[in-house]
């Protein structure tokens, strides 16, 4: 690609460099409002806890590997299988995915110079930040949250739970919530306004799709999980009753809630795997994507179902046959858009010519898997048999297959896929497809096995068991299975880390890619495109015509906007170029709101109440300085 | 779309006064960004009442009686006047934006400050309404206080952060004027009002509801 730049159009480039220029050093990461700075921050910190759920995990399985474990105390193992839930879902794979990708690809792909508000963005990832140190410092105090990452009352009650393990639980979610609520606010105006004129809906990538889908189930979904926390810390910090059957309050009320939200979020997680899916399979099958429209619509009516089917967490509470009925058939209806979307994976890398990089395997693991979890999935929506392994490792297996294998398997794949974007640098191929064959056979033996001791009969949460009820075995294949996998995982990062300074130069687009990240260079310059990218289709990569025509432009000095920190608005339907809209180039406001926002959370879990409105009066101080400049919303 | 330099589109953050911030609003085809941002936010803030409001349900038709024994019904009067007063006003807000949509900056001021003080009084007489109930019942007492105590609760709270707005805007539009920027502001600080005004009816109407 890398069409031969003008000494005039070099002339406009180093202009633009010049006006974009970021501040070094510690302090410009700390006051950055780059959407690319902010997606690796998110990046490197969602990783970090994806470590520590890791040894979580490991920790888990150590402590099974054999009968009557004694590796962590009963009291310990709760902690720990309750902060591995938390942490993967909450502070791993949401941010990885609208946190990591979603801010360093989406305003690539569409053609964008930053997010639409680049200050609520870097607010969002300071949140997150606080949010997630606030709740490991528990683990440091050794109150842990610890009972389960849906967390049950009367079981998290005041009266069964009087530590305030769970407030951290509590008052975490909410504040983790914050940061999700106004990030997903961001991705869909940036999705609705910042197109590159010529971008109209649907020429939009199907992983901008999916992306958008994901930010407003988050947007309706959270509410939901945030009212059922202030509810339970209301109960548990000044004596309400909400959950307190004694007094007239509802257990269920909580579940109910929980689970509104709580299966909305199966689909927030996985969606943002659908989108990476649909980005890498077109460029390594070297065709479009079979049915783009109907995948489009299938990803949004995923996440729209997503919100009627919450009570399948719940067929063993005791409603009546009608209302689970009603449930399950709704759970099943998933299956339509889930397999539309399936079968067009299949479809476009079967007609197409695949080319089994390392990327690509990923997504073929993942749709192995996809496939396993989905059906395991069907099993469970049925009521009768639900009934049967309802809290069994039958339901742990099921989910992680979905969870890990499914939605994790596509962010694995995409750090090889864009690791070459980020750095500039290649991975190492040979090792890229070794990690991925340790991780493929890793999960398999991991989780497989769970199926049947689930059958068998085993419990989940349980911190050990007996020997001679038949688990003993399987309990021992799957944790092998775990040490596996974690060395799979191990691998990916380190191939990434020795690339990082070994790697072979890797070039604009070292894959042939479909999508606009691929035209500019790599790592991108701070202004994404010297030229505002011209859009006639939704495989603007595969247009040359227009790419020769950008370069031209380039030259002619056209579609610069190089007076300022410039992007365009576009309207929401057509992208038709609308204004141009000044964006702020850095901003220290974000990282001090949220420092007094994890003020006052702090100051909640230790009761200092007063104080704590001292805090949020000073997080409101700062919204006035951060106004002193005025930008184009 | 093939857009060729012909008259390229206005830079907005430009627009620091009135009427050239009126001009940019006329000319726009798609609403801006903070507008959508605005409405966004509030999809989430009627969410977060809509969940509150289905959990005041749950709680009462689990109930043999709601409100519970000593407790009685709510009174509808009071709620009612007040909660209409504020309503009433609604023209207020809908000059604002036109007066802010128009360039003119001190003609919102003027309808800003007078909604600033209607929902002042609203507040105000919130919080007598509020102590009034407290000292009958408590949020302790039973389910129906706390999902009672707290509904109303997290309402004034949002009627509170929508007069720090008010505030902040005011102060704005005082010392900086109607820039591009603050004349968004105006309108998302309407749009806010506006969903303030629809929850304040129906959550009147969902805590009145045992006496209606």
């Amino acid at each position: 690609m890398a069409t031969v730049v003008s000494p005039r159009g070099q002339r406009y480039v180093d202009e633009l460099d010049q006006i974009w220029i970021e501040r070094r050093g510690l302090w410009g990461w700390l006051t950055t409002t780059n959407h690319k700075r902010i997606g690796i921050m998110y990046f490197f910190t969602a990783l970090a806890f994806f470590g520590a759920g890791g040894v979580e995990a490991l920790l888990i399985r150590t402590q099974l590997i054999g009968p009557n474990g004694t590796v962590l105390s009963p009291q310990a193992y709760d902690e720990v299988f309750t902060m591995h839930g938390i942490t993967m879902i909450f502070l791993f794979v949401i941010p990885m995915t609208t946190g990591a990708f979603g801010n360093y690809l989406i305003p690539l792909m569409i053609g964008a110079r930053d997010m639409a508000f680049p200050r609520l963005n870097a607010l969002s990832y300071w949140i997150f930040l606080g949010s997630g140190l606030f709740m490991y410092a528990s683990l440091v105090q050794g109150h842990a949250p610890n009972a389960g990452w849906f967390d049950y009352v009367p079981l998290a009650s005041k009266q069964f739970d009087p530590g305030n393990n769970i407030d951290y639980y509590g008052y975490g979610l909410i504040f983790n919530g914050i940061s999700s609520t106004i990030a997903s606010i961001n991705f869909i105006v940036t999705i609705f306004k910042l197109r590159a004129p010529g971008m109209s809906i649907n020429r939009m990538p199907l992983f901008c799709f999916a992306f958008l889908a994901v930010a407003f189930a988050l947007l309706f979904a959270l509410p939901s999980l945030s009212v059922a926390a202030l509810f339970l810390e209301l109960d548990r910090q000044l004596g309400f009753h909400f959950y307190d059957a004694a007094f007239g309050g509802a257990p269920l009320l909580w579940q109910n809630l929980f689970w509104i939200f709580g299966h909305p979020e199966v689909y927030i997680i996985i969606l943002p795997a659908f989108g990476i899916a649909t980005a890498i399979i077109p460029t390594f099958v070297h065709r479009k994507m079979v049915l783009f429209p109907l995948v489009a619509l299938a990803e949004i009516l995923v996440a729209f179902l997503g919100f009627g089917v919450w009570v399948h967490h719940m067929f063993t509470v005791g409603f009546s046959t009608l209302t689970t009925v009603y449930f399950a058939a709704a759970s099943m209806i998933i299956t339509i858009p889930s397999a539309i979307q399936l079968f067009a994976w299949i479809a476009t890398i079967l007609t197409g010519t695949p080319q089994f990089k390392t990327p690509l395997l990923f997504i073929v693991g993942f749709i192995v898997y996809f496939i396993m979890g989905g059906l395991s999935g069907i099993t469970v929506a049925a009521i009768p048999f639900d009934q049967q392994v309802h809290d069994s490792y039958y339901v742990v297996a099921h989910f992680h297959m979905v969870i890990f294998g499914a939605a994790v398997y596509p962010i694995l794949g995409g750090m090889y896929f864009w690791f070459p974007k980020l750095t500039g640098r290649m991975y190492n191929e040979r090792v890229g497809k070794i990690s991925f064959w340790l991780t493929f056979v890793g999960t398999f033996v991991t989780f497989f096995p769970m199926h049947i001791v689930g059958i068998l009969g085993m419990p989940r949460r349980n911190y050990t068991y007996s020997p001679g009820l038949g688990w003993t075995f399987l309990n021992f294949v799957e944790s092998i299975g775990a040490y596996i996998l974690a060395v799979g995982l191990v691998l990916i990062v380190a191939n990434l880390f020795f690339s990082y300074f070994r790697g072979a130069d890797a070039g604009n687009d070292p894959f042939g890619g479909d999508t606009l990240e691929w035209s500019t260079s790599s790592p991108p310059p701070a202004y994404n495109f010297a030229v505002i990218p011209t859009v006639t289709s939704p495989y603007p990569m595969w247009d040359r015509a227009d790419r020769e025509r950008d370069s031209g432009r380039l030259d002619a000095g056209e579609g610069l906007l190089n007076r300022g920190h410039l992007t365009p608005a576009t309207t929401v339907q057509d992208a038709d170029a609308d204004e141009i809209l000044s964006m702020p180039p850095h901003s220290g406001w974000p990282p001090l709101t949220a420092f007094m926002l994890t003020g006052v959370f702090v100051m909640l879990v230790l009761h200092h109440y007063w104080i704590a409105l001292g805090f949020a009066a000073a997080a409101g101080l700062t919204l006035i300085g951060w106004h002193q400049r005025e930008t184009s919303p | 779309m093939t857009e060729t330099g012909s008259g390229s589109p206005p830079l907005s953050a430009q627009a620091r006064r009135g009427p050239a911030a009126a001009r940019v609003d006329r000319g726009r085809r798609a609403q801006p960004s903070g507008w959508w941002g605005m409405v966004l936010f509030v999809c989430a803030e009627v969410t977060l009442f809509g969940t509150m409001i289905g959990s005041y349900f749950y709680l009462d038709f689990g109930a043999r009686r709601w409100p519970p024994a000593p407790i009685k019904a709510p009174e509808v009067t009071a709620p009612v006047i007040v909660t209409a007063t504020l309503v009433a006003f609604t023209p207020v807000l809908v000059l604002a934006v036109r007066a802010a949509r128009n360039g003119r900056r001190w003609r919102t001021v003027q309808w800003l400050l007078l909604a600033l003080l209607v929902q002042s009084g609203f507040l105000a007489a919130q919080i007598v309404l509020f102590r009034h109930d407290f000292n009958q019942f408590k949020p302790q007492s039973s389910a129906y206080g706390s999902i009672y105590f707290t509904l109303l609760a997290t309402h004034d709270a949002h009627v509170l952060l929508g007069i720090l707005l008010d505030v902040a805007v005011l102060w704005k539009l005082a010392t900086r004027g109607l820039s591009n920027y603050w004349l968004i502001g105006v309108r998302g600080l309407v749009l806010y009002w506006y969903v303030v005004n629809v929850l304040a009816v129906v959550v009147v109407l969902v805590v009145l509801s045992p006496s209606l």
